[in-house]
């Protein structure tokens, strides 16, 4: 962080700075990228840098999943937003992980959990422990307190804690569009965004790859020193203008249509604590409760059935989820993506985030994620002038990926070790289809679970315990034990008893999702609560 | 204006009471009842005084968070600001009822006019799970009344050891306070330090062996929070 925007004396002339940010288009991406900048900003030195951000009225804004990941409680904190109001504003709910049904055999009792909070104790001591006491609970039931509190529809929360604390890890689930009005009204009135709705239709370019302006419609030019292209799946700078190519993942994942439809839930329904994944015979589908209506997708690969097959098996889902009185899945509208990402991210002096970076099917909502985790590197080493763009471009594009393709493979274990017969599952098995990396970790998981040392990148998006849950959740056969004693036995123990311990007094602590959300308009008392 | 109930599972299965310390819930008090087996924690933080009832024939000992009525120094939006919470406040809204007799094992009472009492599903703890097994909040609150109805028993004896040798002598403190005035904190005994230091070895050797010196000197040292009073007050009246 600068502490003074001026020059020492005898500096040597630098390039121009970096001291306009334009961000071009709206959405999440766009309204939470230019929020985390704005947030941040030294409005103290000399010469603070400024946030534009563009926003075509043409172009209607996708809502890219509903679901975040834990580090959205962080980014709220940091734009500013009080955590109640921020609920209020989004029809949010409390998201603690993903339900999985039907993956591993599509029989009745196939399930599992893959919850937020990281196994109780270190990374071998709870697949020890479960792998000790075989036949009694599944892994993550065995490793955390989570699934029973999902189980039961309780949140994350009591009403007095700190705004964004949580007794267990939690995320949201949040209407997009209105998630996005907020963020736009926060930036612009708290945070000095400035807000400008215009399409743009054309690129100034400066020497190199630099973009000087972009000239809108009925603005006219805009400069900027580093843009942001947030233009989703049109990715107007970055490929629009620098023919980035995109890496085709969808040789790996084959989900390439969605069906999403909205339905209406009574205020009296429980209100689930995660996202139910259910698998069918050519993809799965997403269902997840917000405090007046479900999201409900059946995402399938074209290659395995036909939409109208899609629809039928959706129809079927929404039938078997009290959901065929209010919703139709014949109105459920039909949207395409191919999975893949950007050769490079950030180029010259433009980044791509949100789907313009790329795109993958949402089964673990990487899409929030990788917003706030790009524009957090971007302002971890925020470049000063222009001659800072090019060795910060090659970090940010090696680190980013990285995390893309380390959730091309995480996505990819979760079919991997199905045993659903169909030809779309059998498909997913084909070695040639499988990523080499993720073939060697799994050959070398048969040994010794996933360890933090397999996922050493500083902010793995899924750390080594998302692939102990998914890998043991999917029925992946323990470890045998092993040669070398890494914790002692007593301990192991004292911690499954510390873990049930936990378990009971969040089962009695905890407040329903319901009551949570109606209490919501009422004042919470805010007083802490004491530990006992 | 008290309400007590014997505690069952069959009749407070789903009801939630709120743990945590607020004014609101009946946290705002100048001090609490505490007892000798208590001292050795009440004394790392508060002030020990001990106080005649209103027939002026026996003692009782209070941990002391305020300097006049309603105030609580250790009361503050966040919550509690000390590390320890002495057992009297912590197992509000229970208490424990025994049969007419007044003998036989203690059962745990709750108060059902208490403000602990969540009106909400949204607040509080619940004391019995889904299996009407008392939960592990519960577990702690009835053994919390089990230390605390013992201690009050056997604190009998204490306070006619203090009587016998003359060990109490009244106090006064006083705090100046804004515009040349003081807050001034009557009514209350304290150990007589001088007293103390003037018993003989036969004297000492009987409270020892009846386990009262230890606590005698946890309350003589706990005088020094007075002065913790006086600070948090003066912090308070600086913070408007």
């Amino acid at each position: 962080m600068s502490v003074s925007g001026q020059k020492k004396a005898g500096a040597p002339d630098r390039e121009p700075p970096i001291r306009r940010v334009v961000v071009v288009g709206g959405g999440t991406a766009g309204w939470l990228a230019a929020c985390l900048i704005a947030s941040r900003i030294d409005t103290e030195c000399a010469d603070p840098v400024t946030v534009t951000l563009i926003e075509s009225p043409d172009v209607p804004t996708i809502g890219v999943g509903e679901g975040t990941w834990p580090t959205m409680r962080g980014t709220m904190e940091k734009i500013g937003l009080a955590e109640a109001d921020f609920l209020a504003a989004c029809s949010a709910s409390f998201k603690q992980g993903t339900r999985f049904d039907g993956w591993a055999n599509g029989e009745a009792n196939d399930r599992y959990f893959h919850p937020f909070t990281a196994p109780y104790g270190a990374d071998r001591d709870a697949v020890t422990r479960w792998a000790s006491a075989p036949g009694t609970a599944s892994f993550a039931a065995s490793a955390s307190a989570q699934p029973a509190i999902c189980e039961r529809n309780l949140a994350p929360r009591q009403r007095q804690m700190p705004d964004y604390a949580g007794a267990l890890n939690y995320a949201y689930h949040l209407d997009a569009g209105k998630f996005a009005q907020l963020l736009a009204r926060h930036g612009v009135e708290r945070l000095g965004i400035r807000h400008i709705g215009d399409h743009v239709t054309a690129v100034e370019r400066g020497g190199g790859r630099v973009i000087n302006a972009v000239i809108t419609r009925d603005t006219g030019r805009i400069e900027g020193d580093l843009f942001l292209d947030c233009t989703g799946a049109a990715a107007v700078l970055i490929s629009g203008e620098f023919e980035v190519p995109l890496v085709d993942v969808g040789g790996i994942l084959f989900n390439d249509r969605a069906l999403a439809i909205q339905v209406p839930q009574g205020e009296d329904a429980p209100l689930a604590s995660q996202t139910n994944a259910t698998a069918h015979q050519a993809g799965w589908i997403w269902d997840i409760g917000l405090p007046a209506r479900r999201g409900v997708g059946c995402v399938y690969s074209s290659r395995h059935i036909e939409e109208g097959q899609a629809r039928e098996i959706l129809d079927a889902y929404l039938a078997g989820t009290g959901g065929s009185g209010s919703a139709n899945a014949q109105d459920a509208r039909l949207l395409s993506f191919c999975s893949g990402y950007r050769e490079r991210f950030w180029e010259g002096n433009c980044l791509a985030i949100g789907q313009s970076a790329g795109f993958l099917e949402p089964l673990e909502a990487s899409a929030i994620v990788m917003v706030e985790l790009g524009v957090e590197a971007l302002l971890e080493d925020f470049p000063r002038d222009r001659a800072a763009l090019a060795p910060r471009a090659r970090r940010f594009n090696a680190l980013m990926r990285y995390r893309w393709e380390r959730i091309v493979e995480f996505l990819k274990l979760h079919y991997i070790l199905s045993r659903r017969t169909e030809a779309y599952w059998r498909d997913h098995r084909d070695p040639e289809t499988i990523p080499a990396r993720l073939t060697e970790l799994v050959e070398l998981w048969r040994d010794r679970p996933p360890l933090a040392a397999d996922f050493s990148a500083i902010d793995e998006v899924f750390p080594s315990a998302s692939w102990q849950y998914v890998l043991y959740g999917m029925g992946f056969a323990p470890p045998p034990a092993p040669p070398m004693r890494h914790t002692s036995p007593g301990a192991v123990r004292a911690l499954a008893a510390q873990r049930d311990q936990r378990e009971r007094s969040l089962l009695a602590s905890l407040p329903s999702n319901r009551a949570y959300f109606e209490a919501l308009g009422t004042p919470p008392e805010r007083q802490k609560v004491t530990a006992h | 204006m008290s309400s007590h109930a014997i505690l069952t599972a069959e009749d407070h299965r789903d009801l939630r009471v709120r743990s945590e310390a607020a004014a609101d819930l009946g946290d705002a008090v100048m001090g609490c009842l505490t007892f000798p087996d208590e001292f050795r924690r009440v004394q790392a933080e508060f002030p020990i005084l001990f106080r005649l009832n209103p027939e002026r024939d026996s003692f009782s000992a209070l941990a002391m968070f305020g300097l006049e009525d309603g105030e609580n120094l250790f009361l503050a939006e966040e919550g509690w600001t000390a590390t320890y919470r002495p057992l009297a406040l912590s197992i509000q809204p229970f208490l424990v009822g025994r049969n007419a007799s007044g003998d036989g094992p203690g059962q745990v009472h709750i108060d059902m006019a208490s403000p602990r009492i969540a009106k909400s599903d949204a607040d509080g703890v619940r004391i019995f799970d889904e299996d009407g097994q008392p939960t592990p909040y519960l577990e702690q609150v009835a053994s919390m009344l089990g230390e605390l109805d013992e201690g009050y028993r056997a604190s009998a004896a204490f306070f006619d050891a203090l009587n016998r040798h003359q060990l109490l002598q009244p106090m006064a403190f006083e705090v100046p306070v804004e515009g040349g005035a003081t807050n001034r904190l009557v009514g209350y005994h304290a150990i007589d330090e001088d007293r103390l230091r003037a018993l003989d070895g036969a004297a000492l050797g009987e409270l020892h062996g009846a386990g009262h010196l230890m606590p005698i000197f946890m309350a003589l040292a706990s005088l020094g929070h007075l002065a913790t009073l006086a600070r948090r007050k003066v912090q308070r009246m600086d913070r408007g």
